[in-house]
């Protein structure tokens, strides 16, 4: 009896309590993706993508198929391991490499690919002059954009073209009183050894140190880009904690600053803003002769700044995220034009490792009124999701929450800013909306961080790379309708491991039988789906004072 | 062409033994086992011995019964008319067994069996030790061996001057002052080594010629081949061996061999070689047991796969085109369905249909639903299921991949459609199940030594089409899990066996005591009676599940994803599925604890609750469509809904409201403004809707594809028994006879008569073949209630019913319940 089903849609089921599951899920990882990882049984699933990113890292087919074979509980339909064959077979028919006379070419095994691919519409143009029969020149612009195509095709080339390797700056880690766990070792190490690529961690797992890692592994002048101001000040302050960087080495390039120095950090926001149509900013990924290229928070990573990746191949790239879901469905482009996933844990095995905090999920369901289930049904459709889940019930059941977490750190985070400035009200605590200032907003951080402010209310600015390391319990009264990478990332804010190892909670409030309540199941879906199941109370039973 | 003329034969009854005479002194277990190697023969039964002689020996039917014949089997035939028809016509004269094991140069007793086959199918009759092929043979295979016509029949065709030439040259008399010339020459060119001697005359130079036809062809092409030539003016080889008649020029082109100098210049053999036994099948070898476990995985997904797209049509079938077919959209979402390509799917849409699984609803809204059968089939145990398959794909004429092409008149195929019948189908896929068990243990047959071993085994139905079939034969075997990796599983060795015996019709699912179904059943996966329930409101099954608890799981979660597993996901809309067919929340929370491994989640379990909270709140009715509800509340809050306008809704208390919208409609649009309301019977009380599965009444479908029916044991008995009677009736007629002239004389009717009358006085069976008014034969078993005015009317045992046949029409009437006279 073994551990592994194949099942026809090419999604592998991993019972995770069967003895030999680990020396299977060792067998398998490189050429399937992990999809979901709840209690039981993990589901991964074999995709183009994935097979081919394992030819990448020098698999073949016939280890696929051994691992198949010896896993696999029933037998694998033929079909099906002729189908992993041939795609593996795709890969590599097509190379892209450094040409010693004419430069940047792509060439091919197999002559019949390349007069497909260089016949096919989107491709034609990206391509220069045929030197060789096997060999087709390719414009150096074009080089993410010509593999993006080719992966569409479906004929995926192997770039063996190579980085440029920047300008040399020297970096190195001060692990003075820490040092590195041994998966964010692996982590930079497997990126290192890909040159680029996506690592996915949980939120509070540390990829900040990530990322210094491969910066000093890289040893080059370094570009980062994050989400907001907040998150560059943090960077910052993590890099000069961490490695040997001094503070006139490190550049702000935002809103208010544009400093460019050896390591530069970036807002997208910045780099996708627009005058007139132009993208003004464009020139800093020009400016120097970046080693590296860092993507903090990649799953955000906006349509604008993808293009202009498409130019970067020629750099180091590193994506950094704790979920590599993308609402728009995207994570092809990012796999395509940052770099294959490098390295990948369930977060529950971190936590079990103790790296993150346990975290003790509870949705709570509060009843609208007679008079507001009356308005909500009259409610015009576009309005319909903010007035169910800004219902005034929430407020009260918010106080209760709150009261009963007397020593503890609380975050309530919301959406939608009438809400918030009515809870805060009623909490008498402090809103970090995106009105407030990045002065004030960082001093109510470090408030709650040092434990004079005990309660924190925060629109969905504080969602992502806000270290609050302390913050024991979130509550969430409102999301951004059915995303789950949202609730994935306010779900970190209260990950960090605790000092005394504390269990966190994370509260969500919902509206029953309302719009909200579909969100909701919608958004918590991901996280069931990484092992944190939600149990669900009724509101009056947490008014009337029972236990939760 | 019969090989003898009935009356005049019979005249000559005593003397020489004549076919059809031969075959009225065979036993009855003989003719028994003509009519089973020849079932044509016996639809219908012919009148008597002399009919049966007659039809014996017509075109199509000796065409058929030479297609069965393996390469040995047609080498024997051939040997047979090419040395035992020297006067090339009238019936051949037959040749010795021992001269027929020397010239195809194989012992004596390696002849036991071809012999018997051509003896048994009567191609060849025996006579006083001569083994006499019957004469319509020399139509069709018109060069046995290779071999020209005899020298007899080549001079006869010679005109007189020539002949006298010849005679000259062979220095022979010439004129018809001595006998007929071309007697007098054939004579002499057939003398014992007088081939020899003219050979030396003809000359070394001349060889070469002869050797080229010496193996075949017997013809070949020569400008001016009826030339004046003689001995004495020839000057090419050519010319000499036309002279000395050791070539014949046929028309103006062509010469012959003579038969006898091509025997001569073989030294007397017929075959180089004589290939008495069939290739051997063999292939690289492969581990056997990952062999069968590939199998067994291809049986359980073959299965699976079938029952997911019949449950799919199931609620919505897609449509019959015009031509009968299945439209390539459908076919291409059907093999998306069961994760196969579309030439699998193609197969299994085929194999469904010919086992009746699947069926045109209607000749009005024409869609391709299940059957009845379908949930017969799905009763039973998966062993079962796929023997009821594969015996359905054995004897069906259907070739799915025949789908792929176009017709001859450039028109695309269609999967279910026109033109995908290949007659020869059902034979070709037992003969490729036998190559492929004659393999040695674990060898996985190269197709091409398959193919050698066909071409052996039915020589006279090469061609490109056979080998497509034949290749086809192949990968469909894999698909349905007959072989793994090419080798035939174990399970699968004695199926043909199985779907080929005569109870298989009657039972589509196997016989009782099938061992089939045994060893297969121990290599599919036990069923399951658990499953892993978890947090993300999933339940895995991690295997195939018992189907009751299956169906449970179906209706309380949706199938997510199919395979060696099933898993289920629970939502509202699938928990309130469970609850409309009537589960109660406690049950199904009831259910959901026995069954998982692991404990119930708690979403899960508020889930359950939460929708049966919400189930039923709002209670629809029909007669006046009208909405209730306890809560007062939620009425007002609907009719203040300005997105129910539509509805035409209207309070008619706190509780209750009604509506102008049918009864449909308004639960369509409820549930999609949220409100989730059940149906409401006259007495109040929650309507339990059953989505309602489709089926089709249409028949089983292939019967009218397929040929006739190959007839029972008990029906070809029969037919023999009235074939003695009839021939008895009519040898009685045509003696002479006591009774005076005023007597009708009795005729086949008239005995036909006689034994229904008997039989219905007696309250006997009888067996009957019959001609319908469209000239369809068929033969049935009834027991006669009455005879008269020309119709038999009688209860029809096969159909169960009370029957009229009109006397005419009735072919041949047997006794049952008693021997026959012999």
């Amino acid at each position: 009896m073994s551990c592994l089903i194949v099942q026809s849609d090419k999604t592998l089921l991993l019972e995770v309590d069967h003895e030999s599951a680990d020396e299977c899920r060792r067998a398998i990882a490189p050429f399937a993706e992990l999809e979901r990882a709840p209690e039981h049984v993990h589901t991964y699933r074999v995709t183009p993508l994935a097979l081919w990113n394992a030819r990448a890292a020098g698999h073949d087919a016939e280890q696929v198929v051994d691992a198949f074979l010896t896993y696999s509980r029933y037998p694998v339909p033929h079909s099906l391991l002729v189908d992993i064959a041939e795609t593996m077979g795709r890969y590599g028919r097509l190379k892209l490499l450094a040409h010693p006379v004419h430069g940047l070419a792509l060439q091919a095994v197999d002559q019949a690919v390349l007069e497909e691919v260089v016949r096919a519409k989107k491709i034609k143009p990206m391509l220069g002059e045929r030197v060789e029969t096997d060999t087709v020149l390719v414009h150096p612009s074009e080089r993410g954009n010509l593999k993006q195509a080719l992966l569409k095709l479906g004929w995926p080339a192997e770039d063996l073209a190579g980085y440029v390797d920047g300008e040399a700056h020297p970096i190195d880690l001060a692990q003075d009183g820490w040092e590195l766990r041994g998966y964010q070792r692996e982590a930079a190490e497997s990126f290192d050894a890909g040159g680029s690529g996506v690592v996915v961690l949980p939120c509070g797992a540390g990829k900040t140190i990530v990322g210094a890692a491969a910066m000093a592994m890289t040893k080059a002048t370094t570009l980062i880009l994050v989400t907001n101001t907040v998150s560059v000040h943090q960077w910052r302050s993590e890099l000069l904690r961490r490695t040997s960087l001094t503070e006139d080495e490190i550049g702000e390039y935002s809103g208010t600053r544009k400093e460019i120095r050896p390591v530069t950090i970036a807002t997208y926001q910045v780099m996708a803003a627009r005058r007139k149509g132009v993208y003004t900013h464009l020139e800093l990924f020009e400016a120097r002769d970046w080693g590296l290229v860092v993507y903090d928070e990649v799953h955000l990573l906006p349509a604008p700044i993808f293009r202009m990746t498409a130019d970067l191949q020629a750099r180091r790239r590193l994506g950094l995220t704790a979920t590599l879901v993308r609402e728009d469905g995207r994570e092809g482009d990012v796999f395509s034009l940052i770099g294959p996933k490098r390295y990948d844990t369930p977060w529950k095995e971190m936590e079990q490792q103790g790296w993150i905090a346990p975290a003790d999920c509870v949705e709570v369901r509060v009843n609208l009124t007679e008079s507001e289930r009356l308005a909500y049904a009259t409610a015009e459709p576009e309005d319909r999701y903010r007035f169910c889940s800004s219902t005034a019930t929430k407020t009260t059941l918010v106080r209760e929450l709150v009261a009963r977490h007397p020593d503890e750190r609380v975050l309530v985070i919301g959406s939608y800013i009438d809400q918030l400035d009515e809870v805060a009200a009623a909490l008498d605590a402090p809103v970090i909306k995106g009105e407030t200032r990045i002065k004030e907003r960082e001093r109510l951080f470090d408030a709650f961080r040092s434990g004079e402010l005990n309660t924190l209310v925060v629109s969905k600015v504080a969602n992502f790379s806000i270290d609050l390391p302390e913050a024991a319990v979130a509550i969430q009264i409102s999301g951004s309708f059915g995303s789950r990478q949202e609730e994935a990332q306010r779900l970190g804010r209260v990950l960090r491991p605790k000092s005394d190892g504390r269990t966190a909670r994370f509260y969500a409030v919902v509206a029953r039988d309302t719009l909200d309540q579909d969100y909701a199941a919608h958004r918590q879906r991901f996280l069931a789906e990484q092992g944190y199941a939600y149990r669900i109370v009724d509101a009056h039973d947490v008014l009337s004072g029972n236990e939760i | 062409m019969t090989d003898d003329a009935g009356p005049a034969a019979r005249l000559e009854s005593g003397r020489a033994l004549t076919y059809t005479s031969w075959l009225r002194s065979l036993s009855n277990p003989e003719l028994t086992a003509l009519f089973a190697a020849r079932p044509d023969l016996m639809a219908p039964v012919p009148a008597g011995i002399a009919a049966l002689a007659a039809r014996a020996t017509s075109k199509p039917t000796v065409l058929r019964a030479l297609d069965q014949l393996d390469r040995f089997g047609l080498q024997v035939l051939e040997g047979l008319l090419a040395l035992g028809d020297p006067r090339f016509s009238g019936t051949p004269e037959g040749t010795r067994r021992e001269e027929l094991a020397v010239a195809l140069g194989v012992p004596c007793d390696a002849l036991d069996a071809p012999l018997g086959q051509l003896r048994t199918t009567a191609l060849v009759w025996d006579d006083a030790g001569l083994l006499r092929p019957i004469a319509i043979l020399r139509d069709i295979l018109v060069e046995p061996a290779a071999l020209g016509p005899p020298v007899t029949a080549l001079i006869g065709a010679l005109p007189l001057d020539r002949l006298n030439r010849l005679a000259a040259d062979l220095g022979l008399p010439t004129g018809y002052a001595d006998g007929a010339p071309a007697e007098r020459i054939g004579a002499d060119l057939t003398r014992p080594g007088r081939i020899e001697e003219l050979l030396a005359v003809a000359g070394d130079a001349a060889r070469p010629v002869l050797d080229r036809m010496a193996w075949g062809p017997a013809h070949g092409s020569v400008s001016n081949a009826q030339r004046e030539t003689s001995l004495a003016t020839a000057v090419s080889p050519i010319d000499r061996l036309l002279a000395l008649g050791l070539i014949i020029g046929t028309d103006d082109h062509t010469v012959a061999l003579p038969r006898e100098v091509a025997l001569h210049l073989r030294d007397g053999r017929l075959f180089s070689p004589t290939e008495a036994e069939p290739p051997p099948v063999s292939g690289p070898i492969v581990d056997a047991a990952l062999a069968t476990r590939a199998a067994a995985g291809q049986v359980f997904t073959v299965l699976r796969s079938l029952e997911e797209l019949l449950d799919a049509w199931t609620a919505d079938p897609p449509g019959v085109l015009r031509n009968g077919g299945l439209g390539v959209r459908d076919l291409k979402r059907a093999a998306h369905l069961m994760d196969t390509d579309e030439a699998g799917a193609a197969l299994l849409m085929e194999t469904a249909r010919a086992g009746g699984l699947i069926a045109p609803g209607s000749e009005v809204d024409g869609e391709w639903l299940p059957t009845v059968e379908y949930d017969v089939w799905r009763a039973c145990d998966p062993a079962r299921r796929w023997l009821w398959l594969v015996g359905a794909w054995l004897r069906s004429p259907r070739a799915a991949g025949l789908g792929r092409g176009k017709d001859a008149r450039g028109r695309s195929r269609n999967v279910l459609g026109e033109g995908l019948d290949r007659r020869f189908a059902p034979e070709v896929r037992l003969d490729v199940l036998a190559a492929l068990s004659s393999a040695p243990a674990g060898c996985a047959p190269d197709p091409e030594t398959v193919s050698a071993r066909l071409a052996w085994l039915r020589p006279r139905r090469q061609g490109a089409a056979f080998d497509e079939l034949v290749r086809d034969t192949l990968t469909e075997a894999e698909t349905l899990g007959l072989t793994g990796r090419f080798v035939l599983a174990p399970f699968a060795v004695t199926v043909a066996a199985e779907a080929t015996a005569d109870s298989f019709a009657s039972a589509p699912s196997g016989a009782a005591d099938s061992v089939t179904a045994a060893r297969l059943a121990a290599e599919l996966p036990v069923p399951l009676d658990h499953f892993l329930l978890q947090g993300d409101l999933t339940a895995v099954a991690p295997g195939p599940l018992v189907p009751a608890l299956a169906r449970e799981l179906a209706l309380a979660a949706d199938v997510e994803s199919t395979g060696g597993a099933t898993v289920y996901r629970f939502s509202a809309a699938s928990v309130r599925r469970a609850l409309d067919a009537g589960r109660g929340a406690e049950e199904l929370v009831e259910l959901l604890e026995r069954h998982s491994r692991t404990p119930l989640p708690q979403p899960l379990r508020y889930l359950v609750a939460d929708v049966a909270r919400q189930h039923g709140r709002l209670r629809v009715g029909t007669a006046s469509s009208y909405l209730r509800c306890d809560d007062p509340a939620v009425l007002s809050e609907l009719l203040s809904d300005r997105r129910a306008t539509d509805l035409g809704l209207f309070g008619l208390a706190p509780t209750v409201v009604a509506s102008r919208a049918s009864r449909p409609i308004l639960l369509d649009r409820l549930g999609e403004l949220g409100y989730h309301p059940v149906p409401e019977a006259v007495d109040g009380s929650v309507q339990i809707s059953h989505p309602q599965a489709r089926r089709s009444v249409g028949r089983a479908a292939g019967s009218e594809l397929a040929g006739p029916p190959v007839p029972g044991p008990e029906l070809r008995m029969a037919a023999v028994r009235a074939l003695r009677a009839g021939d008895e009736a009519e040898t009685a007629v045509r003696h002479p006879v006591d009774t005076p002239g005023s007597e009708p004389p009795r005729s086949p009717t008239a005995t036909t008569l006689a034994v229904l009358s008997a039989a219905a006085r007696a309250g006997g069976r009888v067996w009957i073949g019959y001609l319908d008014s469209e000239g369809i034969a068929s033969s049935s078993i009834v027991e006669p209630a009455s005879v008269d005015g020309g119709y038999l009317t009688a209860y029809d045992a096969t159909k169960a019913a009370v029957r009229r046949f009109a006397v005419h029409r009735i072919t041949g009437v047997s006794p049952l319940d008693s021997e026959p006279a012999r």
